[in-house]
C-alpha cells in the first residue's frame, strides 16, 4: 500500500514539506555542517601546505593530527574577547557577526542534489554573489572600527579588491545564463545532466576566469592582499581576537566552499556523474577544487596591488567581455 | 610584425607565457607533494651525529682496564683557554701510578675548541655526540665526565 494514500498523512505531516519547515530544517543542517567543514579544511589546509613543502603538517593531536582543528577552536572558544579602548564599540561587535551571515545564506540555492536543496530560489547565484558583497561590508566595517592603520588598509584593500573583481565574475557567469536561460542553480545544474556534456567544454575561457575572479573574491592566495601578512600585520581582523577572530576565519573558509560549489554547478555539471549518488559527485568535485584553490595559494607569491588591478582592468574584463559578446553571437546564430 | 611592447600581439604573448608559467609552478609543488617528507620528528626520532660532530667533551672507555686511562696529568686543565675544566687524581697506594676519579667541566664556558683533546697525552679524552643541551640553570651545565662514563656502563 502507498503511504501517500492514507488520508491522514498530509494533514498531520504535510508541514514537513513548507517552504519554512524546509528552510528551517535546511539552516540546521548548514548551521551543523559549517563550523565543522571548516575544521575539517583548515586541517587540510595544513596538511597540503606541510607535505608541499615537504614536512607532514599537525601530527600531534589525535592520529595524523586529525583532532588538531577541533582543539584550536576549543582555544579559540577560551580566549578572552578583547575589544580595544579607542575602536567604535558597535561596528566592531557587529562586524565579525554580519561576516558569517552571508556565508550561511549562500548554501540556501545550492543544489547538492537532484532531492538534496534547500530552496532554488528563482534569483539563484545573484543572491549569493548579492550576500557575498555584504562581506565586503562587514570587513570595511571591522577595519574602520579597529581603529589600527593596518585594519584599515586592509578593508580598504577589500573593497577595492572586491568591486574589481565581481565584474569579471558576473561577466564569467552570464555565458553560462545566456545558454541556459535561467538564474536557478539547479536548473542550470539540470541542463548540464540532460546533455552529460558539462559547460566547462562550453566555457572554458569563462571558467578559468570565474576561477580566479572567485579566488580573488575570497581573497585567497595569491589575491590575499587583504591580510597580507608581512606588510599588514593581519589586515581587517588585527585587532579581533578569540571567537571574534574565528569567525572572519569561519566567513572565509566558507565562501570558500561556496565558490567552489558555485563553479562545480555552473561547470562542472553539478551533481552529474556515473554510479555515484549526485551528492556524492557533488561534494566530491567541491573538495576537489577547494583542494586545488589551497594548492595555489601554496605554489604562487603573493601578487603587488597594482598588478592585482591590472590584472582585472586589462586582463580579465576585456576577455570576460570579449567571451560573452562570442557567446551571444553563436547563440543567437545558431 | 608588431613588436609594440604595449601592442595587442605583446598582450596575446603575455597571457599565454604568463599562463604557462603558471601551469609550471603548479606542476612542481604537485611533484613536491607526492614526494616522502625530509623533516624529522624530533622529540620521536633522533638524528644519529656524525663521526666530527663537537658536542662537549666525555672520557673514552678503554677496553684493557674497562674504563678511562686518565692520569689526571692536569694537561687538560692548563691548556683550557677558558679554564673551563677541573680534574682531580689520586693514587691507592704509594709507588702507584696516579688515576684520575673527578673529572668536571663548566660547559657553559667551553668553546669547544678541542685543545683539551689535542694536548691529552693517554688520548682519553674525545668529543661525545651530545646535542640535546637544555639545563634549568647555570649550574646544570657542570657536567660530570667521569660520572657519566659510570653511568654509561
Amino acid at each position: 500500500m502507498n503511504i501517500t494514500q492514507l488520508p491522514y498523512i498530509k494533514d498531520v505531516y504535510g508541514f514537513l514539506g513548507s517552504d519554512v519547515m524546509s528552510g528551517l530544517v535546511g539552516l540546521l543542517i548548514i548551521a551543523a555542517l559549517v563550523p565543522l567543514n571548516v575544521a575539517f579544511l583548515v586541517l587540510v589546509e595544513r596538511k597540503v601546505a606541510g607535505h608541499i613543502q615537504l614536512r607532514p603538517g599537525p601530527m600531534e593531536v589525535g592520529p595524523h593530527g586529525i583532532l588538531q582543528t577541533l582543539i584550536d577552536a576549543v582555544k579559540l572558544l577560551g580566549k578572552e574577547m578583547v575589544t580595544p579602548s579607542s575602536t567604535d564599540k558597535l561596528l566592531y561587535w557587529l562586524s565579525p557577526i554580519i561576516v558569517v551571515a552571508p556565508a550561511f545564506v549562500g548554501f540556501i540555492p545550492l543544489p547538492f542534489s537532484p532531492l538534496v536543496q534547500i530552496k532554488d530560489v528563482n534569483v539563484g547565484f545573484l543572491l549569493i554573489f548579492s550576500f557575498s558583497s555584504i562581506g565586503v561590508i562587514s570587513i570595511l566595517m571591522g577595519g574602520w572600527a579597529s581603529n589600527n592603520k593596518y585594519s584599515l588598509i586592509g578593508a580598504v584593500r577589500s573593497v577595492a579588491q572586491n568591486v574589481a573583481y565581481e565584474i569579471p565574475l558576473l561577466l564569467a557567469t552570464m555565458p553560462i545564463i545566456l545558454m541556459t536561460n535561467t538564474f536557478k542553480l539547479g536548473e542550470i545544474a539540470q541542463a548540464q545532466a540532460q546533455s552529460g556534456l558539462w559547460f566547462i567544454f562550453y566555457q572554458p575561457i569563462a571558467a578559468i576566469i570565474f576561477f580566479i575572479a572567485t579566488t580573488a573574491e575570497t581573497n585567497r592566495a595569491p589575491f590575499d592582499l587583504v591580510e597580507g601578512e608581512s606588510e599588514l600585520v593581519s589586515g581587517f581582523h588585527t585587532e579581533y581576537t578569540g571567537m571574534r577572530f574565528s569567525l572572519f576565519f569561519l566567513a572565509e573558509y566558507t565562501n570558500m566552499v561556496i565558490a567552489a560549489a558555485l563553479f562545480t554547478t555552473f561547470f562542472l555539471g553539478g551533481w552529474h556523474g556515473p554510479v555515484l549518488p549526485g551528492a556524492v559527485w557533488f561534494f566530491a568535485k567541491t573538495y576537489f577544487l577547494l583542494f586545488v584553490v589551497m594548492w595555489i595559494r601554496w605554489t604562487y607569491p603573493r601578487i603587488r596591488f597594482d598588478q592585482l588591478m591590472n590584472f582585472a582592468w586589462k586582463i580579465l574584463i576585456p576577455i570576460a567581455l570579449v567571451n560573452l559578446f562570442i557567446t551571444a553571437i553563436v547563440l543567437k546564430v545558431l | 610584425m608588431n613588436t609594440n611592447p604595449y601592442g595587442f600581439n605583446q598582450y596575446i604573448k603575455d597571457i599565454l607565457v604568463g599562463g604557462k608559467s603558471l601551469v609550471v609552478g603548479l606542476w612542481i609543488t604537485f611533484k613536491r607533494l607526492c614526494t616522502r617528507i625530509v623533516t624529522v620528528q624530533y622529540p620521536r626520532q633522533k638524528l644519529t651525529m656524525t663521526a666530527n660532530f663537537r658536542g662537549h667533551i666525555e672520557a673514552i672507555r678503554f677496553d684493557d682496564t674497562k674504563s678511562h686511562h686518565c692520569v689526571a696529568c692536569g694537561l687538560c686543565a692548563r691548556t683550557c683557554p677558558s679554564h673551563v675544566i677541573k680534574v682531580q687524581g689520586e693514587k691507592a697506594r704509594a709507588g702507584d701510578k696516579k688515576v684520575g676519579t673527578r673529572y668536571y667541566i663548566d660547559f657553559s664556558k667551553c668553546s669547544l675548541c678541542g685543545l683539551c683533546v689535542d694536548v691529552c697525552p693517554e688520548q682519553t679524552i674525545t668529543f661525545s655526540k651530545e646535542y640535546e643541551l637544555v639545563y634549568y640553570s647555570r649550574w646544570d651545565t657542570v657536567i660530570d665526565i667521569m660520572g657519566r662514563l659510570e653511568g654509561s656502563r
